[in-house]
């Protein structure tokens, strides 16, 4: 939910409450005032008989709203509601009754007011003060809503530039100037935390391309010695095959040094420039430099390349992606084995033939996972088609199902 | 024998740097020695170098920087970068500075070897362009082997083969090494060490049928040598 819907929300919610409970108190407390000014002003008519009725005869105070009659016992003064009919028209009046003695007679004097010219003000005042507070609530709202608006959109822009920061480009992230102080300080945060990560980020990048340097150097100088080792007259079988041994290891070192080191750069969002391209002809193009060893294996090959498969990628990545992906195919598989290459729906499926994994499917993508008929595999290339699959959020899945299968959805 | 080439070695690494220097004179070319960037450029204006092996990492800077002064100063220098840095950018930024060629570390001598004779191949420095090894004679460019004066069919790897045997003679070329050196010339993924084996027992044939001596050696099962008296 957005800040703003929020707090405008939780303002909402409070104002119809407090409105609600508010109108409730002004109804009743409007309605007291007004039956209570009702009242009054049939206490001072009352006061008013008291004062004429000594002069004027009795008969003569009689009017539409005020009547007297005779009556048996005295009354106690009270206050009721009754209805008259007036031209055929039911009218509410508020009645005050008291008695009044004269001439030893008892009369009951009954005392009128109309009650719906005191309705009508009640109404009214009820009506003007909703309207005004109603008014009010509005204004308040759309005010609060703008102010808050406004005084966000620091906040906003600081939010968007974040989204497209990216590490491994260039640029600084350079954000506005805040009025606001919380503002203000979340940007002076952000810019202080973007180029630590941009430092650690540069310095991680110069680690991976110095580790491969100090690693490489004295890779190839063991290498270069034992080659010239091996070129002396006078080796023993034993010693030559050593010295084989010594080459073929430090090759294999060189190669995982350098996978590893490729995999830190994929995780490093090395790689982040794409182009689009047909998946299609990368597959065909990849495969043809595969055909010594399909031949030595002499692989059945099924290929239903038909769809087009468009995607975006860096294209050293793909190519690793498809290279890395067939390499697996064809060596894990066995003589006169099967391979399939099906490209559909946006989903592409590699299956081999080969021997079930002799460890579990879960760590098919994990670094040095390898089955034990195939030591001589580095135990990195799947975990490198793992890491180009999550940063380009391709989902990949594997499952053994007679063959091998590995299924990516782009 | 024409005059012995100048080849000026800029590496940092002593070790690595006499092995590579060695190497080289023991197969006929006259090496150079500097230490860094600045040493390099000393040696430049004092000798004329046939090619310049060039480490990236130097201790005064990045060999980069000595990519175009070199091509400055004389176009015709061939440029091998020898790198540690495997990264595909590097590659293809020395190669547009006007490198000529990319050699990653660790490498084999033979195969510095091979790319060194086939620079100064191409640089035409060389007045025949043809390599002659007794009865056999290859011509690179056209990939055409003739053995006795007559043509011999051989497939692109298979020539391959021949041409870094020949360059590279009476030397123990281990399986590791022929199996690296075809798969990064051939890009073929698929080409392990085992094939390596099959490819030359075809060459082998092959050779043999055309009635060429066998050259070709096999060194206690763990290489092969070129065997030339």
């Amino acid at each position: 939910m957005k800040l703003l819907t929020k707090t405008s929300l939780n303002f909402i919610s409070a104002s119809v409450i407090f409105f609600l409970v508010g109108s409730i108190v002004m109804y009743f407390s409007v309605r007291n005032i007004v039956a209570e000014d009702l009242q009054n002003r049939l206490l001072e008519q009352k006061n008013e008989f008291f004062n004429q009725v000594t002069k004027d005869k009795l008969e003569d105070l009689e009017s539409e709203v005020v009547f007297i009659q005779e009556s048996q016992k005295e009354l106690v003064h009270s206050f009721s509601d009754t209805v008259l009919i007036v031209n055929k028209k039911y009218m509410l009046y508020r009645k005050l009754q008291f008695s009044y003695l004269h001439n030893k007679q008892h009369y009951k004097v009954s005392i009128l007011q109309l009650q719906s010219q005191s309705d009508k003000l009640f109404k009214k005042i009820v009506i003007m003060n909703v309207g005004f507070a109603m008014l009010f609530f509005l204004i308040v709202f759309f005010v609060n809503r703008q102010s808050i608006k406004n005084s966000l959109k620091v906040f906003y822009s600081t939010i968007n530039k974040l989204e497209d920061f990216q590490v491994n480009k260039a640029q600084e992230l350079t954000l506005d100037t805040a009025e606001v102080d919380e503002v203000k300080k979340l940007n002076v945060v952000f810019e202080r935390m973007s180029e630590q990560i941009r430092n650690d980020f540069e310095a991680q990048k110069e680690y991976t391309e110095n580790v491969a340097h100090e690693l490489q150097t004295p890779l190839a100088i063991i290498s270069s010695k034992a080659d010239e080792l091996m070129q002396a007259d006078n080796l023993t079988k034993q010693q030559m095959e050593q010295l084989a041994l010594l080459l073929e290891t430090t090759n294999r070192l060189s190669k995982i040094n350098q996978s590893l080191i490729f995999l830190t750069k994929i995780d490093n969002r090395f790689y982040t420039e794409g182009t689009t391209f047909l998946l299609n002809e990368l597959i065909k193009e990849k495969l043809v430099l595969f055909e010594t060893a399909i031949e030595d294996k002499n692989l059945k090959i099924a290929l239903d390349l038909k769809d087009e498969t468009h995607i975006y990628m860096d294209p050293y990545l793909a190519e690793t992606l498809v290279v890395n992906l067939l390499k697996n195919a064809i060596v894990h598989n066995e003589k006169g084995g099967d391979l399939s290459v099906k490209l559909a729906n946006k989903c592409l499926i590699i299956a081999n033939s080969g021997s079930a994994l002799t460890f579990s499917e879960a760590d098919i993508f994990k670094r040095f996972s390898r089955s034990e008929y195939s030591k001589k595999s580095l135990g990195i290339g799947l975990s490198i088609v793992k890491r180009i699959c999550e940063l380009y959020g391709f989902n990949i899945e594997y499952r053994f199902q007679e063959n091998h299968i590995f299924a990516i959805k782009f | 024998m024409p005059n012995k080439h100048n080849i000026l070695v800029v590496e940092d690494e002593l070790e690595l740097a006499k092995s590579t220097l060695s190497f080289l004179s023991e197969n006929g070319f006259l090496p150079f020695h500097a230490k860094d960037l600045k040493a390099a450029r000393k040696l430049l204006k004092q000798e004329k170098f046939t090619a310049v092996l060039l480490d990236l990492g130097l201790p005064d800077g990045d060999g980069m920087s000595l990519i175009k002064e070199i091509k400055n100063f004389k176009e015709e220098i061939g440029l091998i970068i020898i790198s540690a840095k495997d990264a595909l950018e590097k590659k293809v930024q020395g190669l547009e500075l006007g490198a000529d060629d990319y050699l990653t570390k660790p490498f084999f001598f033979s195969e510095l070897n091979a790319r060194l004779k086939s620079l100064i191949r191409r640089l035409n420095l060389e007045v025949n362009q043809e390599l002659v090894c007794n009865e056999i004679t290859l011509f690179p460019e056209q990939m055409k082997v003739l053995v006795h004066a007559k043509e011999l069919e051989l497939t692109a790897k298979e020539f391959g083969l021949l041409l870094y045997f020949v360059s590279n003679q009476n030397r123990v070329l281990s399986k590791t090494n022929l199996g690296e050196f075809m798969s990064s010339t051939y890009v073929d993924y698929g080409f392990t060490d085992d094939m390596v084996y099959t490819h030359i027992k075809n060459l082998k044939k092959k050779l043999a049928e055309s009635n060429s001596k066998d050259y070709i050696k096999n060194v206690y099962g763990v290489g092969y040598k070129f065997t030339v008296a």
